[in-house]
Protein backbone atom coordinates (compact mmCIF):
# COMPACT_ATOMS: atom_id res chain seq x y z
CA UNK A 1 0.00 0.00 0.00
CA UNK A 2 2.85 2.38 0.83
CA UNK A 3 4.40 1.76 -2.59
CA UNK A 4 1.07 2.47 -4.27
CA UNK A 5 0.74 5.69 -2.24
CA UNK A 6 4.16 6.84 -3.43
CA UNK A 7 3.33 6.04 -7.07
CA UNK A 8 -0.01 7.87 -6.82
CA UNK A 9 1.62 10.96 -5.35
CA UNK A 10 4.26 10.94 -8.09
CA UNK A 11 1.51 10.67 -10.71
CA UNK A 12 -0.40 13.54 -9.11
CA UNK A 13 2.64 15.80 -8.96
CA UNK A 14 3.72 15.06 -12.52
CA UNK A 15 0.16 15.79 -13.59
CA UNK A 16 0.29 19.17 -11.83
CA UNK A 17 3.67 19.92 -13.35
CA UNK A 18 2.46 19.08 -16.86
CA UNK A 19 -0.78 21.01 -16.63
CA UNK A 20 1.26 24.12 -15.86
CA UNK A 21 3.11 23.67 -19.16
CA UNK A 22 0.16 24.58 -21.37
CA UNK A 23 2.17 26.15 -24.14
CA UNK A 24 4.66 23.30 -24.44
CA UNK A 25 1.88 20.71 -24.42
CA UNK A 26 -0.09 22.61 -27.05
CA UNK A 27 2.98 22.80 -29.30
CA UNK A 28 3.67 19.11 -28.84
CA UNK A 29 0.15 18.23 -29.95
CA UNK A 30 0.22 20.79 -32.76
CA UNK A 31 3.29 19.22 -34.37
CA UNK A 32 1.78 15.84 -35.39
CA UNK A 33 -1.51 17.57 -36.09
CA UNK A 34 0.34 19.75 -38.57
CA UNK A 35 1.93 16.64 -40.16
CA UNK A 36 -1.47 15.12 -40.61
CA UNK A 37 -3.23 18.21 -41.92
CA UNK A 38 -0.37 19.01 -44.29
CA UNK A 39 -0.48 15.55 -45.84
CA UNK A 40 -4.22 15.00 -45.74
CA UNK A 41 -4.56 15.81 -49.45
CA UNK A 42 -2.06 13.10 -50.42
CA UNK A 43 -4.34 10.20 -49.51
CA UNK A 44 -4.82 7.82 -46.65
CA UNK A 45 -1.09 7.64 -45.82
CA UNK A 46 -1.66 10.89 -43.98
CA UNK A 47 -3.26 8.74 -41.25
CA UNK A 48 0.05 6.95 -40.78
CA UNK A 49 1.88 10.30 -40.66
CA UNK A 50 -0.54 11.67 -38.08
CA UNK A 51 -0.75 8.47 -36.05
CA UNK A 52 2.98 7.78 -35.83
CA UNK A 53 3.75 11.49 -35.57
CA UNK A 54 1.66 11.54 -32.42
CA UNK A 55 4.64 9.86 -30.77
CA UNK A 56 6.18 13.34 -30.74
CA UNK A 57 3.40 14.62 -28.50
CA UNK A 58 3.41 11.82 -25.94
CA UNK A 59 7.11 11.02 -25.84
CA UNK A 60 7.84 14.76 -25.74
CA UNK A 61 5.55 15.23 -22.74
CA UNK A 62 7.27 12.24 -21.10
CA UNK A 63 10.70 13.70 -21.83
CA UNK A 64 9.71 17.03 -20.23
CA UNK A 65 8.42 15.15 -17.24
CA UNK A 66 11.73 13.31 -16.80
CA UNK A 67 13.91 16.36 -17.35
CA UNK A 68 11.89 18.64 -15.06
CA UNK A 69 12.71 16.40 -12.12
CA UNK A 70 16.33 15.63 -12.98
CA UNK A 71 17.59 17.68 -10.02
CA UNK A 72 15.05 16.21 -7.61
CA UNK A 73 14.87 12.51 -8.38
CA UNK A 74 17.88 11.38 -6.38
CA UNK A 75 16.77 13.43 -3.42
CA UNK A 76 13.35 11.79 -3.61
CA UNK A 77 15.04 8.39 -3.53
CA UNK A 78 17.05 9.51 -0.50
CA UNK A 79 13.74 10.60 1.03
CA UNK A 80 12.18 7.14 0.70
CA UNK A 81 11.06 6.68 -2.91
CA UNK A 82 12.25 3.76 -5.03
CA UNK A 83 13.50 4.49 -8.57
CA UNK A 84 10.60 2.37 -9.88
CA UNK A 85 8.11 4.66 -8.06
CA UNK A 86 9.43 7.60 -10.06
CA UNK A 87 8.90 5.79 -13.36
CA UNK A 88 5.55 4.22 -12.53
CA UNK A 89 4.19 7.54 -11.28
CA UNK A 90 4.96 9.08 -14.66
CA UNK A 91 3.39 6.14 -16.51
CA UNK A 92 0.24 6.52 -14.41
CA UNK A 93 0.08 10.24 -15.15
CA UNK A 94 0.96 10.12 -18.84
CA UNK A 95 -0.93 6.94 -19.79
CA UNK A 96 -4.42 8.49 -19.59
CA UNK A 97 -3.13 11.74 -21.10
CA UNK A 98 -1.58 9.86 -24.04
CA UNK A 99 -4.76 7.86 -24.60
CA UNK A 100 -6.84 11.03 -24.50
CA UNK A 101 -4.65 12.69 -27.13
CA UNK A 102 -4.73 9.47 -29.16
CA UNK A 103 -8.53 9.26 -29.09
CA UNK A 104 -8.77 12.89 -30.21
CA UNK A 105 -6.35 12.27 -33.08
CA UNK A 106 -8.06 9.05 -34.15
CA UNK A 107 -11.46 10.70 -34.10
CA UNK A 108 -10.24 13.56 -36.26
CA UNK A 109 -8.50 11.24 -38.74
CA UNK A 110 -11.54 8.96 -38.95
CA UNK A 111 -13.88 11.85 -39.66
CA UNK A 112 -11.59 13.46 -42.23
CA UNK A 113 -9.87 10.52 -43.95
CA UNK A 114 -12.45 7.70 -43.59
CA UNK A 115 -10.15 4.70 -43.03
CA UNK A 116 -11.53 1.26 -43.99
CA UNK A 117 -11.27 -0.09 -40.45
CA UNK A 118 -11.35 2.82 -38.00
CA UNK A 119 -11.18 0.49 -35.00
CA UNK A 120 -7.69 -0.57 -36.01
CA UNK A 121 -6.65 3.05 -36.50
CA UNK A 122 -7.81 3.77 -32.94
CA UNK A 123 -5.89 0.71 -31.72
CA UNK A 124 -2.72 1.63 -33.63
CA UNK A 125 -2.76 5.21 -32.41
CA UNK A 126 -3.40 4.03 -28.83
CA UNK A 127 -0.38 1.74 -29.19
CA UNK A 128 1.71 4.69 -30.38
CA UNK A 129 0.61 6.60 -27.28
CA UNK A 130 1.36 3.76 -24.89
CA UNK A 131 4.71 2.94 -26.44
CA UNK A 132 5.74 6.59 -26.49
CA UNK A 133 5.79 6.71 -22.69
CA UNK A 134 8.54 4.11 -22.10
CA UNK A 135 10.31 5.53 -25.16
CA UNK A 136 10.26 9.04 -23.66
CA UNK A 137 11.35 7.66 -20.29
CA UNK A 138 14.28 5.76 -21.82
CA UNK A 139 15.41 8.77 -23.85
CA UNK A 140 14.99 11.10 -20.87
CA UNK A 141 17.17 9.03 -18.55
CA UNK A 142 19.72 8.10 -21.24
CA UNK A 143 20.08 11.63 -22.66
CA UNK A 144 19.25 13.92 -19.72
CA UNK A 145 19.52 17.23 -21.62
CA UNK A 146 16.63 19.15 -23.21
CA UNK A 147 18.14 19.76 -26.62
CA UNK A 148 19.84 16.40 -27.07
CA UNK A 149 16.80 14.48 -25.82
CA UNK A 150 14.45 16.38 -28.15
CA UNK A 151 16.77 15.76 -31.10
CA UNK A 152 16.78 12.02 -30.37
CA UNK A 153 12.96 12.03 -30.30
CA UNK A 154 12.75 13.97 -33.55
CA UNK A 155 15.37 11.73 -35.17
CA UNK A 156 13.76 8.41 -34.22
CA UNK A 157 10.13 9.37 -34.84
CA UNK A 158 11.03 11.27 -38.02
CA UNK A 159 12.98 8.27 -39.32
CA UNK A 160 10.08 5.97 -38.53
CA UNK A 161 7.76 8.22 -40.54
CA UNK A 162 10.16 8.68 -43.44
CA UNK A 163 11.53 5.15 -43.86
CA UNK A 164 9.87 2.67 -46.20
CA UNK A 165 7.84 0.44 -43.82
CA UNK A 166 9.21 -2.69 -45.53
CA UNK A 167 12.84 -1.66 -45.02
CA UNK A 168 15.04 -3.12 -42.32
CA UNK A 169 15.54 0.27 -40.69
CA UNK A 170 11.78 0.81 -40.32
CA UNK A 171 11.38 -2.65 -38.79
CA UNK A 172 13.97 -2.09 -36.06
CA UNK A 173 12.62 1.32 -35.03
CA UNK A 174 10.27 1.44 -32.01
CA UNK A 175 7.01 2.38 -33.71
CA UNK A 176 7.01 -0.23 -36.47
CA UNK A 177 4.36 -2.35 -34.68
CA UNK A 178 1.82 0.47 -34.24
CA UNK A 179 2.58 1.69 -37.77
CA UNK A 180 1.62 -1.75 -39.15
CA UNK A 181 -1.62 -1.75 -37.15
CA UNK A 182 -2.54 1.70 -38.48
CA UNK A 183 -1.71 0.49 -42.00
CA UNK A 184 -4.02 -2.48 -41.44
CA UNK A 185 -6.74 -0.01 -40.52
CA UNK A 186 -6.30 1.77 -43.87
CA UNK A 187 -5.72 -1.12 -46.27
CA UNK A 188 -5.20 -4.64 -45.03
CA UNK A 189 -2.75 -6.64 -42.98
CA UNK A 190 -2.37 -8.76 -39.89
CA UNK A 191 -2.24 -7.15 -36.48
CA UNK A 192 -1.32 -9.99 -34.07
CA UNK A 193 2.41 -9.85 -34.78
CA UNK A 194 2.64 -6.03 -34.69
CA UNK A 195 0.75 -5.91 -31.39
CA UNK A 196 3.17 -8.41 -29.85
CA UNK A 197 6.15 -6.53 -31.30
CA UNK A 198 4.84 -3.26 -29.88
CA UNK A 199 4.25 -4.78 -26.44
CA UNK A 200 7.74 -6.30 -26.44
CA UNK A 201 9.28 -3.00 -27.50
CA UNK A 202 7.37 -1.11 -24.80
CA UNK A 203 8.44 -3.60 -22.15
CA UNK A 204 12.04 -3.52 -23.36
CA UNK A 205 12.13 0.28 -23.31
CA UNK A 206 10.66 0.35 -19.81
CA UNK A 207 13.30 -2.12 -18.60
CA UNK A 208 16.04 0.01 -20.18
CA UNK A 209 14.58 3.11 -18.46
CA UNK A 210 14.39 1.25 -15.13
CA UNK A 211 18.03 0.14 -15.35
CA UNK A 212 19.27 3.60 -16.35
CA UNK A 213 17.23 5.45 -13.75
CA UNK A 214 18.50 3.04 -11.11
CA UNK A 215 22.07 3.94 -12.06
CA UNK A 216 21.36 7.65 -12.20
CA UNK A 217 19.40 8.11 -8.99
CA UNK A 218 20.26 5.04 -6.95
CA UNK A 219 21.81 5.79 -3.57
CA UNK A 220 24.27 3.96 -1.34
CA UNK A 221 22.50 2.47 1.67
CA UNK A 222 24.74 2.95 4.66
CA UNK A 223 25.17 0.57 7.57
CA UNK A 224 23.36 1.50 10.76
CA UNK A 225 25.25 2.38 13.90
CA UNK A 226 24.21 -0.21 16.46
CA UNK B 1 25.81 8.88 20.92
CA UNK B 2 27.46 8.82 17.49
CA UNK B 3 25.00 9.43 14.70
CA UNK B 4 27.44 9.59 11.80
CA UNK B 5 30.75 7.83 11.32
CA UNK B 6 32.52 8.22 7.97
CA UNK B 7 35.98 6.72 7.83
CA UNK B 8 38.71 6.29 5.25
CA UNK B 9 36.65 8.01 2.54
CA UNK B 10 38.49 8.23 -0.76
CA UNK B 11 37.04 9.64 -3.94
CA UNK B 12 38.73 10.25 -7.27
CA UNK B 13 37.40 11.65 -10.51
CA UNK B 14 39.75 10.33 -13.20
CA UNK B 15 43.26 11.34 -12.09
CA UNK B 16 42.10 13.97 -9.60
CA UNK B 17 41.85 12.88 -6.01
CA UNK B 18 39.09 14.77 -4.22
CA UNK B 19 39.17 12.96 -0.90
CA UNK B 20 41.93 10.72 0.36
CA UNK B 21 41.17 8.69 3.46
CA UNK B 22 39.00 11.38 5.03
CA UNK B 23 37.01 10.78 8.20
CA UNK B 24 34.07 12.61 9.75
CA UNK B 25 32.07 11.88 12.86
CA UNK B 26 29.14 13.61 14.52
CA UNK B 27 27.29 12.91 17.73
CA UNK B 28 23.65 13.45 18.44
CA UNK B 29 23.27 16.92 19.97
CA UNK B 30 26.34 18.26 18.20
CA UNK B 31 26.80 20.91 15.52
CA UNK B 32 29.81 20.21 13.33
CA UNK B 33 31.01 22.93 10.96
CA UNK B 34 32.72 21.57 7.86
CA UNK B 35 35.03 24.15 6.37
CA UNK B 36 37.81 24.32 3.81
CA UNK B 37 38.94 26.07 0.70
CA UNK B 38 37.14 25.74 -2.62
CA UNK B 39 37.78 22.33 -4.11
CA UNK B 40 38.58 20.72 -0.76
CA UNK B 41 35.78 18.19 -1.30
CA UNK B 42 33.24 19.40 1.29
CA UNK B 43 30.24 18.91 -0.97
CA UNK B 44 31.57 15.58 -2.21
CA UNK B 45 32.00 14.38 1.37
CA UNK B 46 28.48 15.50 2.26
CA UNK B 47 27.05 13.75 -0.79
CA UNK B 48 28.94 10.58 0.10
CA UNK B 49 27.62 10.75 3.67
CA UNK B 50 24.10 11.22 2.28
CA UNK B 51 24.57 8.23 -0.04
CA UNK B 52 24.15 10.29 -3.22
CA UNK B 53 27.70 9.58 -4.37
CA UNK B 54 29.56 6.32 -3.85
CA UNK B 55 33.03 6.53 -2.35
CA UNK B 56 35.85 4.62 -4.04
CA UNK B 57 36.76 3.29 -0.62
CA UNK B 58 35.82 3.86 2.99
CA UNK B 59 32.65 3.32 4.98
CA UNK B 60 29.78 5.41 6.28
CA UNK B 61 27.56 4.43 9.19
CA UNK B 62 24.54 6.41 10.26
CA UNK B 63 22.36 6.34 13.35
CA UNK B 64 19.07 7.38 11.81
CA UNK B 65 17.32 8.87 8.87
CA UNK B 66 19.38 11.36 6.82
CA UNK B 67 18.09 14.82 5.99
CA UNK B 68 20.13 16.39 3.20
CA UNK B 69 19.90 20.01 2.12
CA UNK B 70 21.94 20.63 -1.06
CA UNK B 71 23.65 23.90 -1.84
CA UNK B 72 21.47 24.42 -4.91
CA UNK B 73 17.78 23.76 -4.24
CA UNK B 74 16.68 20.65 -6.11
CA UNK B 75 12.98 21.36 -6.59
CA UNK B 76 10.33 21.15 -9.30
CA UNK B 77 10.08 24.58 -10.90
CA UNK B 78 6.35 24.32 -11.58
CA UNK B 79 5.20 22.91 -8.25
CA UNK B 80 4.29 24.89 -5.15
CA UNK B 81 5.78 24.53 -1.69
CA UNK B 82 2.71 22.54 -0.59
CA UNK B 83 3.14 20.15 -3.53
CA UNK B 84 6.75 19.56 -2.47
CA UNK B 85 5.82 19.01 1.16
CA UNK B 86 3.19 16.42 0.23
CA UNK B 87 5.55 14.66 -2.18
CA UNK B 88 8.57 14.52 0.15
CA UNK B 89 6.34 13.68 3.11
CA UNK B 90 4.92 10.65 1.31
CA UNK B 91 8.45 9.36 0.71
CA UNK B 92 9.04 9.50 4.46
CA UNK B 93 5.74 7.66 5.06
CA UNK B 94 3.86 10.75 6.24
CA UNK B 95 0.31 11.48 5.10
CA UNK B 96 -0.76 14.59 3.21
CA UNK B 97 -2.28 16.52 6.12
CA UNK B 98 0.59 15.75 8.48
CA UNK B 99 3.20 16.66 5.85
CA UNK B 100 1.55 20.03 5.37
CA UNK B 101 1.22 20.61 9.11
CA UNK B 102 4.87 19.78 9.81
CA UNK B 103 6.12 21.55 6.70
CA UNK B 104 4.19 24.74 7.38
CA UNK B 105 5.48 24.79 10.96
CA UNK B 106 9.09 24.60 9.71
CA UNK B 107 8.52 27.16 6.96
CA UNK B 108 6.84 29.59 9.32
CA UNK B 109 9.89 29.46 11.60
CA UNK B 110 11.92 30.76 8.68
CA UNK B 111 9.41 33.42 7.69
CA UNK B 112 8.39 31.68 4.47
CA UNK B 113 5.49 33.53 2.75
CA UNK B 114 2.99 30.65 2.97
CA UNK B 115 0.11 32.79 1.73
CA UNK B 116 1.68 33.26 -1.73
CA UNK B 117 1.10 29.73 -3.08
CA UNK B 118 3.55 30.47 -5.90
CA UNK B 119 5.35 27.82 -7.91
CA UNK B 120 9.02 27.61 -6.94
CA UNK B 121 10.16 29.15 -10.25
CA UNK B 122 8.61 32.42 -9.10
CA UNK B 123 10.29 32.42 -5.68
CA UNK B 124 13.43 34.33 -4.76
CA UNK B 125 16.61 32.33 -4.20
CA UNK B 126 16.44 32.73 -0.43
CA UNK B 127 12.77 31.72 -0.25
CA UNK B 128 13.43 28.69 -2.38
CA UNK B 129 16.29 27.78 -0.06
CA UNK B 130 13.92 27.90 2.92
CA UNK B 131 11.77 25.30 1.20
CA UNK B 132 14.89 23.29 0.44
CA UNK B 133 15.74 23.29 4.14
CA UNK B 134 12.19 22.37 5.18
CA UNK B 135 12.26 19.35 2.84
CA UNK B 136 15.45 18.13 4.53
CA UNK B 137 13.78 18.39 7.93
CA UNK B 138 10.38 16.98 7.04
CA UNK B 139 11.10 13.31 7.71
CA UNK B 140 12.42 14.00 11.23
CA UNK B 141 16.01 12.97 10.41
CA UNK B 142 18.57 11.90 12.99
CA UNK B 143 21.42 13.28 10.87
CA UNK B 144 21.16 16.65 9.15
CA UNK B 145 23.62 17.32 6.34
CA UNK B 146 23.36 20.99 5.36
CA UNK B 147 25.53 22.15 2.48
CA UNK B 148 25.71 25.94 2.74
CA UNK B 149 21.95 26.00 3.23
CA UNK B 150 21.69 29.73 3.89
CA UNK B 151 22.45 30.90 0.32
CA UNK B 152 20.26 33.91 -0.37
CA UNK B 153 19.01 34.26 3.21
CA UNK B 154 18.65 37.80 4.48
CA UNK B 155 20.67 38.77 7.54
CA UNK B 156 17.91 38.08 10.07
CA UNK B 157 17.08 34.65 8.65
CA UNK B 158 20.78 33.81 8.54
CA UNK B 159 21.24 34.57 12.23
CA UNK B 160 18.07 32.63 13.03
CA UNK B 161 19.42 29.73 11.02
CA UNK B 162 22.18 29.15 13.55
CA UNK B 163 19.67 29.34 16.42
CA UNK B 164 17.66 26.68 14.63
CA UNK B 165 20.77 24.54 14.23
CA UNK B 166 21.14 24.66 18.01
CA UNK B 167 17.52 23.65 18.48
CA UNK B 168 17.85 20.77 16.05
CA UNK B 169 20.98 19.57 17.82
CA UNK B 170 19.33 19.94 21.23
CA UNK B 171 16.57 17.65 20.03
CA UNK B 172 19.19 14.91 19.62
CA UNK B 173 20.13 15.32 15.99
CA UNK B 174 23.65 15.44 14.60
CA UNK B 175 23.92 18.61 12.53
CA UNK B 176 26.72 18.98 10.00
CA UNK B 177 26.91 22.35 8.23
CA UNK B 178 29.22 23.18 5.36
CA UNK B 179 30.12 26.83 5.81
CA UNK B 180 32.51 29.53 4.69
CA UNK B 181 31.15 31.99 7.24
CA UNK B 182 34.08 32.16 9.64
CA UNK B 183 32.31 34.69 11.89
CA UNK B 184 29.71 32.09 12.78
CA UNK B 185 32.08 29.22 13.51
CA UNK B 186 31.77 29.87 17.24
CA UNK B 187 28.17 28.68 16.95
CA UNK B 188 29.43 25.19 16.10
CA UNK B 189 30.52 22.67 18.73
CA UNK B 190 33.30 21.38 16.56
CA UNK B 191 35.06 22.48 13.38
CA UNK B 192 36.39 20.04 10.81
CA UNK B 193 38.60 21.60 8.16
CA UNK B 194 39.22 19.85 4.85
CA UNK B 195 42.25 20.68 2.75
CA UNK B 196 42.35 20.34 -0.99
CA UNK B 197 44.31 17.28 -2.06
CA UNK B 198 47.65 18.16 -3.75
CA UNK B 199 46.45 16.53 -6.99
CA UNK B 200 43.51 18.96 -7.02
CA UNK B 201 45.77 21.95 -6.46
CA UNK B 202 47.95 20.83 -9.36
CA UNK B 203 44.93 21.03 -11.68
CA UNK B 204 43.63 24.38 -10.48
Amino acid sequence: MKALGRVLIMAEMHGRDLTRRHAALALLVALPLAFYLASVGSGKDSIVAGGVGMAFAVSGATLFSVLSSAEVDQRLVLGGYRPADLLLGRVLCLGPLGLLIGVGFSLLMTLVSHPARPGLVFLGVAMVAMQSIPFGLAVGVAVPKDLEGTLVLIGVVGLQMAADPTSVIAKVLPFHGPQQVIQAGIKAGTVGGPILLSAAYALGLFIVARILVGRRVGIARHESIV
Amino acid sequence: MLQLVASGITKRYRDITILDGVGLTAQGGEIVALTGENGAGKTTLMRICAGLVRADSGTVQVGGRIGYCPQIPGVFELLTADDHLVMFGRGAGIGRAESLRRGHAILEEFGYPLHERAVTRDLSGGTRQKLNLALALLGDPGVLLLDEPYQGFDRGTYVNFWDHCRNWADSGRAVIVVTHMLAELERADRIVELEAHPSRRAHS
